[in-house]
């Protein structure tokens, strides 16, 4: 039994690396987890250990070359059972993303380590650098699937039919292709209950086990309270609507309200750091990036993709991001950078009609916003009822190392921001 | 129903075909006054007499050769080849004579040649081998291989009816250790169709004969493991039932052809071309035979051991390709 | 060389049966003049492809043999036995068509020059291992016993295919089961280019008979009424419940084993000599010396001859090739026999 040795993918954007030093050479024994080479990636330089115990037959890649990530740079062929269990001796590339974010709903788990691909490298890599089968590459073709996207833990990291099929699962079925066979042989089952009896066990999706698990454990995890207020967004609204359509025509981007509830939200971090926190034990881990994770839901379960450095865009940055985000979260493209390193998400439950919700936090963040409906609503101005648009704004904060006066003055400064909307938009 | 060994099963078949068609001869080395090397032939000389119970010389040739012209005089001659082995010695009679007369010029060749072949009764080189794939290769000659009691009798018989020459391989393995309910009543089992024999999902094993059995050894042994094999039993071999084996390729996308036949060349080569060609996109790994490998069939008991496919070599790589 | 009549007895036939003799005579030269068309007009037109074997020279035994049978008896004739196709009831024009590749021929162009046969006239064809035709043609034998009605199975070979185990194994078998079956050898004296001291050992073939356990006759097959005699003497044998019958008919073969070949290797001497005991020849001297036909009706019936070849030709060419498609139909007789279909 021969195990591929992989070059991994040593954080979230990395795609290639280069090998600096062979630690063994051709015909030497090694040990599984003993140091087998060196690389040197845009981000780190490391050791890298045998994904298994044996000899090391072949390298495919002499030192002080670069080969894209998961390319077969070596092969140890194994000792003992014929019978090998790849999937434990992979390199893990999950190793070197910083920080110990056990994204909740992100799917993480699903979403391989190949790069973040941007579009130039999408057509260049393609799907050839994926190892799989003909019939995995039907599945995706025809449920428009990027096999980057789908973790494989088949032989050698390979994608097999079992592991795209979770992934289909759980992103829901998508936009299939039209096949152009008879009947695809392998059908993306979201399994319609039909009943036999008065009730019927439906085994749960990955995706919904692995939500459950976060959403149980952060309960478990952090001291939930909540608190809500309600913000008049006669100012947001009148923005919007006077600037959507020159916004649209200028920026090709959408004027959401989310743009205008994340700049919100970034504005008060600034002003409420511990928001943008995690605990790690007895630290207080504060974060200098503001990473606002947005949650979107999506059939079979929902998915948080993250805008990174939010902090530092304007507006116009912010809403590109999310538009950015939507439009890959939709069209199944976002990778595992999109969907990790988030310090603090909001979440929209009025955009199913709830006046507000109480979210659950997103671990290993402190604190979730939820975002109830904007509606309008007869409101008390100057002892007269007026109308106005109003939207409810909650917050779950961790009591651990949230007090209420803290949330309350964050906010508060949020429904601020929004009340007395003055940015520039366009 | 009575309890039938897979060998009584095929007598049983046999003598109700005898009863049921006056033109149904059976003709080989020793099958009358001894009843067969096997004794699949016992009681039949009593029975129907010399004429259609015919002991001949030691001549594959001269058999297969008579029984042709049996045929084509319209009689359904069925002849023992005491082995499968020594139907070498008839080959020309077969691939070239009554393979090809219905191509060349139309008559019906309606006759069956049936033997035990086989390995795992330490029969040597001799009394052991599998040589189907000589005759699957023979346009014209239909080729069936039952693995239990039940489609034994069913396939004799419609080899007995078919118009065609048909070359029945019984297997000397399971003569007496296949035991079945089998309906003394007359039925048949159609040539040219499979059957899944244990449904799965994750690996279809793709077999014939004895080691449709290992097979089934292997998928129970697996399910423990919670890898659950599919085990389709060809039956027939020539025509095979492309259908039931593109049906199950594609339903578990994995595929394991598994023959007690030598490799280069057998049952499993054929079928992974066809499944390559008009499954390709069902595949989620490589097609993958457990067969014996090419050599002759050896004696000692450790060397047939190797030899032969087991339950253990089809679990190794049912393991090794769910893994891939 | 080949001896004749060395090693049993041989007994030469005296009756003298007028009809007998017309049919003889005119099978005898309708096959000559039908192989000669295909030989050396047909095939040198480039009408007939592939190879072109005929029986020049051996006529008499298929003539002889043939004319021995009754309703119920069959024949397993070889490629030189173009007669006993014709006796047997096959049309000269589907004869013809069969040598032209026709798709409306006896084997609808799937086989060449007479690898063609009938069930309903009990007619089976050779295959080219020639020998094989031996224990068919047992089988055929144990179906006529059984239905007992003293029909017999006649099958021609030649000696060089006498050296196949197929042979050996026909010829026991035969004699063990008892069977109504002749074994009919034309020793032509070349397998191919092979002369009968390459071929076996022993002074005649017909000491292969006794050696199974059945009588061997070596007869002039060149001679038909020497041929007919012996056939019906098997055939009497085999009618009455006796078994089988070897009979050796000792011929030359006038032409090269195929079209192509000029069959240098054989003496000059001896295609002199036998050249002088052509069958045709023969069988015409004793009609004529017995006045059974005249000069004139011999002319005449050699009109009518050319006639009947030049007419089977003309219909045999009009047919056409078979469509290519039609290669895959007709391996196997299932229900919707190909076969049975009609042509269009």
């Amino acid at each position: 039994m021969s195990t591929n040795v992989i070059m991994p993918q040593m954080g979230e954007s990395i795609a290639e690396g280069t090998i600096t030093k062979w630690m063994k050479k051709v015909g030497e024994r090694v040990d599984r987890d003993e140091p087998l080479f060196e690389i040197s990636t845009d981000k780190v330089d490391a050791e890298i250990p045998s994904p298994a115990a044996g000899l090391l037959t072949q390298i495919l890649v002499k030192e002080n070359e670069t080969v894209a990530v998961n390319t077969v740079v070596a092969v140890i062929d194994g000792e003992g059972s014929a019978v090998a269990v790849p999937a434990a001796t992979e390199p893990k590339p999950e190793t070197a993303h910083q920080g110990p974010i056990h994204a909740a709903p992100q799917a993480a788990a699903h979403i391989p380590p190949p790069a973040a691909p941007t579009a130039s490298e999408q057509i260049e890599t393609g799907e050839d650098d994926v190892r799989t089968s003909p019939l995995v590459r039907r599945i995706a073709r025809e449920n428009n699937v990027d096999l980057g996207q789908v973790k494989g833990t088949g032989l050698g990291g390979r994608v097999n039919k079992k592991d795209i099929l979770d992934f289909i699962e759980q992103r829901g079925p998508g936009t299939p292709v039209a096949p152009s066979a008879p009947a695809p042989a392998i059908a993306p089952t979201p399994s319609p209950v039909s009943f036999t009896g008065a009730s019927q066990a439906v085994p749960m999706t990955p995706m919904r086990k692995q939500i459950a698990e976060h959403m149980v454990a952060s309960l478990r995890t952090s001291a939930h309270v909540y608190t809500v207020v309600e913000a008049e967004m006669t100012r947001v609204v009148a923005a919007r609507d006077r600037f959507k359509e020159e916004f649209e025509r200028r920026h090709g981007i959408k004027l959401t309200f989310t743009s205008f509830f994340v700049r919100a939200c970034v504005e008060a971090i600034k002003e409420s750091p511990i928001i943008n926190s995690s605990v790690d034990g007895t630290n207080i881990i504060y974060r200098r990036d503001v990473n606002i994770g947005i949650a979107v839901a999506l059939e079979n379960g929902l998915i948080v993709p993250v805008i990174k450095r939010a902090d530092e865009k304007n507006f116009l940055g912010v809403a590109r991001a999310v538009q950015d985000l939507a439009d890959r979260a939709r069209t199944k493209r976002l990778s595992v950078d999109d969907v990790q390193g988030g310090t603090f998400t909001i979440t929209n439950p009025g955009s199913f009609g709830g006046l507000f919700g109480l979210p659950i936090i997103n671990q290993p963040q402190v604190a979730i916003m939820g975002v109830g409906a904007i509606e309008k609503r007869p409101v008390v101005r100057d002892d007269a009822i007026a109308i106005r648009h109003m939207v409810y704004l909650s917050v779950s904060y961790d009591h651990r190392v949230i007090d209420g006066a803290t949330a309350e003055k964050f906010m508060g400064r949020v429904k601020k921001i929004l009340e007395n909307w003055d940015e520039a938009v366009l | 129903m009575p309890l039938l060994t897979y060998l009584e099963a095929i007598r049983q078949g046999l003598w109700e075909e005898m009863e049921r068609d006056p033109s149904v001869f059976v003709i080989g080395e020793d099958i009358g006054v001894y009843g067969g090397a096997f004794k699949v032939t016992a009681g039949m000389l009593e029975e129907f007499g010399e004429d259609r119970v015919i002991d001949t010389p030691i001549s594959e040739s001269a058999i297969v050769g008579a029984a042709i012209g049996a045929a084509l005089m319209g009689m359904r001659p069925v002849v023992e080849m005491q082995f499968m082995d020594f139907i070498a010695c008839g080959f020309d009679q077969i691939v070239n004579m009554a393979a090809k007369l219905h191509y060349r010029w139309g008559p019906a060749v309606p006759m069956v040649i049936r033997g035990p072949s086989g390995a795992g009764v330490h029969g040597g080189p001799y009394h052991s081998q599998s040589n189907e794939m000589w005759f699957v290769h023979t346009p014209g000659l239909k080729v069936v291989a039952p693995a239990s009691a039940y489609d034994a009798k069913g396939l004799i018989k419609s080899a007995i009816r078919d118009n065609n020459p048909v070359i029945f391989y019984e297997h000397k393995f399971l003569y007496r250790r296949i035991k079945e309910d089998v309906p003394d009543q007359d039925y048949v089992v159609p040539i040219g169709k499979a059957v899944v024999r244990r449904p799965g999902t994750d690996i279809s094993v793709i077999t014939y004969g004895a080691m449709v059995w290992t097979a089934l050894e292997a998928a129970s042994e697996l399910e423990k493991e919670g890898l659950t094999l599919e085990v389709v039993d060809l039956r027939s071999l020539l025509p095979y039932d492309e259908e039931t084996v593109l049906a199950s390729t594609r339903k578990c996308s994995k595929v394991i052809l598994l023959h007690e036949d030598t490799r280069t060349g057998g049952m499993g080569g054929e079928l992974a071309a066809v499944i390559a060609e008009k499954a390709f996109e069902a595949l989620d790994g490589p097609i993958v035979r457990v067969t014996a490998p090419d050599t002759p069939v050896p004696f000692a008991p450790p060397l047939e051991e190797y030899f032969l496919p087991n339950t253990q070599k089809v679990m190794e790589a049912a393991r090794r390709l769910a893994a891939y | 060389m080949a001896g004749t009549g060395s090693s049993t007895k041989v007994v030469r036939t005296t009756k003298i049966d007028a009809a007998l003799l017309g049919k003889m005579i005119y099978y005898l030269k309708l096959t000559r003049e039908a192989e000669s068309r295909i030989e050396n007009v047909l095939y040198r037109q480039g009408k007939i492809v592939g190879g072109v074997y005929v029986g020049r020279g051996q006529e008499a035994i298929g003539v002889g043999a043939a004319l021995t049978m009754r309703a119920g008896d069959v024949t397993f004739p070889c490629h030189r036995d173009f007669s006993v196709f014709l006796i047997r009831g096959f049309t000269l024009a589907d004869m013809m068509a069969n040598w032209l590749a026709r798709g409306d021929s006896p084997t609808r162009g799937r086989e060449n020059t007479l690898h063609i046969g009938n069930v309903d006239l009990g007619i089976f064809p050779i295959i080219s291992p020639l020998g094989a035709t031996l224990p068919v043609a047992c089988g055929a034998a144990m179906v006529l016993k059984r239905r007992g009605k003293g029909n017999v199975a006649l099958v021609h070979f030649g000696e060089g295919t006498t050296s196949l185990g197929h042979v050996h194994e026909a010829m026991n078998f035969a004699a063990v089961q008892k069977l109504p079956v002749i074994f009919i050898c034309n020793n032509n004296q070349f397998a191919y280019s092979t002369p009968v001291e390459k071929q076996y050992a022993v002074e005649s073939l017909a000491v292969r008979g006794p050696a199974y356990g059945m009588p061997g006759e070596s007869v002039d097959g060149t001679d038909v009424l020497a041929v007919f005699g012996a056939v019906e003497r098997g055939n009497a044998r085999a009618r009455a419940g006796k078994g089988p019958t070897f009979l050796e008919c000792v011929t030359l073969r006038m032409t090269g084993h195929s079209a192509h070949d000029a069959a240098e290797y054989v003496p000059e001497k001896m295609k002199q000599t036998w050249a002088k005991k052509d069958p045709i020849q023969r069988l015409e001297k004793l009609i004529l010396d017995k006045k059974i036909l005249s000069r004139k009706q011999i002319e005449e019936l050699e009109g009518k001859v050319r006639e009947e070849v030049d007419a089977a030709i003309a219909d045999a060419e009009a047919r056409p090739l078979p469509p290519g498609k039609e290669a895959i139909e007709g391996v196997y007789c299932d229900t919707e026999c190909w076969w049975s279909k009609k042509r269009l």
